[in-house]
């Protein structure tokens, strides 16, 4: 999945063509090493985290794809908000996600998440972790199953591969 | 001894305190007043021909006129039940504390005090457990309103229809909201006026949304959520200063301690779990939970729609054992209607209810591995885990939220397939759990950090309303599945599991640790036995398309994997219940970290959360 992409891109010079030598865009160069190394937050709070630790387990393994799971907000690239958000928690999650350092990202994982699925009329349940940070991907399910989960981090993947790094230098010349 | 000779006993000892007799219950109730119940809750107790040695539940109903406080009583001893209610006025009238009585009272006390507002004289510590320290009003109120915002954060949605995905009905909301409604996918049918009482009055109280921008060029993916609080809530807005707000009011600083944060987000403390620790170095000197980080408002949800409609809640409620949930509530509504399950669907039941313990001890003793720094047995169990997944898919079409257990049976049969997949793997399963115990249990390592550590006293147990292996553990055999049988587990045959000091004393992290590893095979055991015995037949009892059951109260419980799992339902003789109650294991769990707590390590105290296998959902509900 990475590597047909990245070869497209790279346009070897005359004077570069040594043995061993690639050459490509530094952006993309550094995405790629971006995003085969997404660390995701373990934020599990309810029924989603345990589909979140299958997803992390043997049969799925999201390892494959260079993401292992971080106890701490500060080694994380990627919250995975697995569950439901009360209101009690809310400050919680605000202050999690500025803990954690730019770039980030955020997978609203299952119905709770993405709009307060089953608990949308309690009293005490936000609806939707979107009413408190940013998300960037909204992946539906009660729970949503690993493979989903798997998909939504390849979306993930390919986002981060898309960024334009050097933009604003581009621009300045 | 038979409820009417226990209210024989009360009227004999204490005439006029005893106000009533409600026999027709399923769960007879003894009325008493007020002033008296702490007297009587001590005879209940003492009386060497009573021992009411264990409060199940200690709850409040509001009945509009009168709050009332209910008490579950039980004797481990004598085997009898009793139900003790008490009425109170809804504004600043209280009631006497019987937290010395039996100490699982402190937070059943508090969690009526937060959610139905009743006050309880000589509690030590009376604040609201599950809601946040600032929020107004008390939920399972009949009459409560939620606001529709706390913090600057609103309950309404995005895309302007009320909580059940119905339009709303305010209609200059409707207007405004122009284009957004004609978009809306069509709603089956307005919410019925009394399934909306929270979110009809949710939507009339929040303001109107804001038409959405015409023509969106970006997905939805890339557009973060408003908040109003923040503004814009944008990847690029600088991070805005915050305190979290401790919802320990409790807690002064002590002279000399450390006070350390823990959770609510912690790898360690299973879900959204709060503590905060008062240390000496390493020693802690007190721990105080903090739990509501999950509190969804199940129980006040159940009250808003009909019974059927529950049962995937009840997944909810302890979404790691989850069947018994559905059990539970299934067992409350047949109670309450008088209805008999089919023999094939019993077994059913037993077939799904073992294999969801399996899977939840899985998650239990690994996560308890993990805790501890030993990563590799937690994969080893998940990866049995997937197999049960695999089992219960084929079984009930889901991997975790079953919903598989109706009013009056189960929702798909127990095809042969299952059968033979499921006796496979059982072969292999045994196999591996003594590689399990050759890898981590017997791990000279991994028993010195829990054996002797944090020990329960039976009395201690019984006295926090500990049930199921952490209850067993310390020593106390007691069994929902051999004491109150239900089911067919009296054809069953299979073990008590009961703490023996296995490394070190009766009761301590590691016994509850290995219980749960010999439940495993027990369960084993009842599940090949229920496949030989399976009838064939029907699968679910014939039902009215609409359940009614008339008025009438019952106390349905189940063993879960986290021990009993008891269902009050107050019935109304309407389709909706009354008043639903859900008594769990974890709960009370917490509530005994307090008192174990002093003179351990800091590191202990993660053994003894991992231990006690409490999770969050089931504490907070």
């Amino acid at each position: 999945m990475t590597g047909p992409k990245l070869e497209q891109r790279i346009e070897p010079e005359e004077e570069l063509a040594l043995p061993n030598v690639l050459t490509t865009r530094l952006d993309l160069a550094l995405n790629w090493f971006r995003k085969s190394s997404v660390w995701y937050l373990l934020f599990a709070t309810a029924c989603c985290g345990i589909e979140l630790m299958q997803t992390g387990g043997p049969r799925t393994d999201l390892d494959r794809f260079g993401a292992v799971f971080r106890s701490s907000p500060r080694q994380s690239d990627l919250l995975i908000v697995a569950g439901t958000i009360t209101y009690k928690m809310a400050d919680r999650v605000r202050l999690i996600y500025n803990q954690m350092p730019q770039p980030k990202y955020v997978i609203a994982m299952g119905s709770c998440a993405n709009c307060g699925g089953l608990f949308t009329p309690s009293y005490s349940v936000v609806n939707g972790v979107d009413k408190i940070i940013p998300v960037d991907f909204y992946l539906p399910g009660c729970p949503p199953r690993p493979e989903a989960l798997n998909e939504a981090l390849i979306k993930v993947q390919e986002k981060i591969q898309g960024e334009p790094w050097f933009k604003k230098i581009k621009v300045a010349r | 001894m038979d409820a009417a000779q226990i209210h024989a006993r009360l009227v004999e000892r204490f005439a006029e305190a005893v106000l009533g007799f409600e026999q027709e219950l399923i769960d007879p109730a003894i009325a008493v007043a007020a002033g008296r119940i702490r007297e009587i809750a001590q005879y209940l107790r003492d009386d060497a021909a009573l021992q009411m040695d264990f409060l199940r539940c200690l709850t409040g109903v509001d009945r509009r006129e009168t709050l009332e406080v209910v008490y579950h009583l039980l004797s481990t001893v004598h085997l009898h039940t009793i139900v003790l209610k008490v009425q109170v006025a809804p504004d600043g009238a209280r009631v006497d504390s019987v937290w010395d009585l039996w100490r699982t009272a402190e937070w059943y006390e508090r969690e009526a005090f937060d959610l139905l507002g009743i006050g309880f004289t000589g509690h030590p510590d009376l604040r609201r457990i599950m809601m946040p320290d600032d929020w107004e009003g008390h939920p399972l109120r009949k009459d409560y309103v939620f606001s529709g915002e706390y913090h600057g954060i609103t309950a309404e949605r995005s895309d302007g229809l009320d909580a059940f995905g119905a339009p709303a009905t305010d209609k200059k909301a409707a207007q405004a909201r122009g284009a957004a409604a004609a978009a809306a996918p069509p709603s089956a049918e307005e919410p019925s006026a009394t399934a909306a009482t929270v979110s009809a009055e949710v939507a009339e109280t929040t303001s109107p949304v804001e038409p959405p921008v015409a023509a969106e060029k970006t997905p939805r993916i890339d557009e973060p959520g408003e908040s109003p609080s923040t503004g814009k809530a944008s990847r690029l807005s600088p991070p805005t200063a915050f305190q979290p707000a401790m919802h320990t009011a409790k807690a002064d600083p002590v002279e000399g301690y450390i006070q350390l944060n823990m959770g609510p987000h912690h790898p360690a403390s299973h879900g959204v779990l709060n503590f905060l620790l008062f240390t000496d170095g390493e020693i802690l000197s007190r721990v105080i939970p903090d739990v509501g980080y999950l509190h969804r408002g199940m129980e006040k949800l159940a009250e808003s729609m009909p019974y059927a409609s529950t049962m995937p809640y009840t997944d909810r409620i302890d979404y790691l054992a989850s069947m018994f949930g559905n059990w539970g509530w299934a067992l409350a509504a047949e109670k309450l209607l008088g209805i008999e399950v089919p023999p094939r669907a019993e077994f059913c039941r037993v077939i799904a209810g073992e294999l969801n313990r399996i899977a939840s001890h899985l998650i239990g003793t690994g996560s308890t591995s993990l805790d501890l720094g030993a990563f590799t047995p937690f994969v080893h169990w998940l990866r049995e885990r997937e197999t049960v997944n695999d089992i219960m898919e084929m079984i009930c079409g889901a991997r975790l939220t079953y919903n598989y257990m109706r009013i009056g049976g189960v929702a798909r049969d127990i095809s042969q397939q299952v059968v033979d997949k499921t006796r496979r793997w059982l072969d292999h399963f045994l196999g591996i759990i003594d590689e399990f115990d050759r890898l981590i249990s017997f791990n000279e390592i991994f028993v010195k950090r829990l054996a002797n550590v944090a020990v329960i006293s039976p009395q201690d147990a019984l006295s926090w309303g500990l049930v199921g292996p952490n209850l067993r553990a310390s020593g106390v055999a007691w069994d929902l599945r051999r004491a109150e049988p239900y089911s067919v587990y009296p054809e069953l045959q299979f073990d008590l599991v009961l703490g023996k000091g296995w490394r070190g004393q009766v009761g301590d992290a590691y016994d509850r640790f290995y219980c749960r590893i010999e439940e495993m095979r027990q369960s084993v055991g009842i599940l090949r036995q229920a496949f030989d015995r399976m009838p064939e037949g029907e699968i679910r009892a014939e039902l009215p398309r609409k359940i009614k059951p008339a008025a009438n109260e019952v106390y349905s419980r189940v063993e879960s994997a986290r021990g009993e799992m008891g269902f009050y339902v107050v019935s109304d003789g309407t389709d909706k219940p009354y008043r639903a109650r859900y008594r769990t294991g974890s709960f009370t769990s917490m509530s005994i970290i307090e008192h174990l707590s002093p003179g351990l390590m800091v590191a202990d105290l993660v053994a003894l959360i991992g231990s006690l296998d409490v999770i969050a959902p089931e504490v907070d509900r």
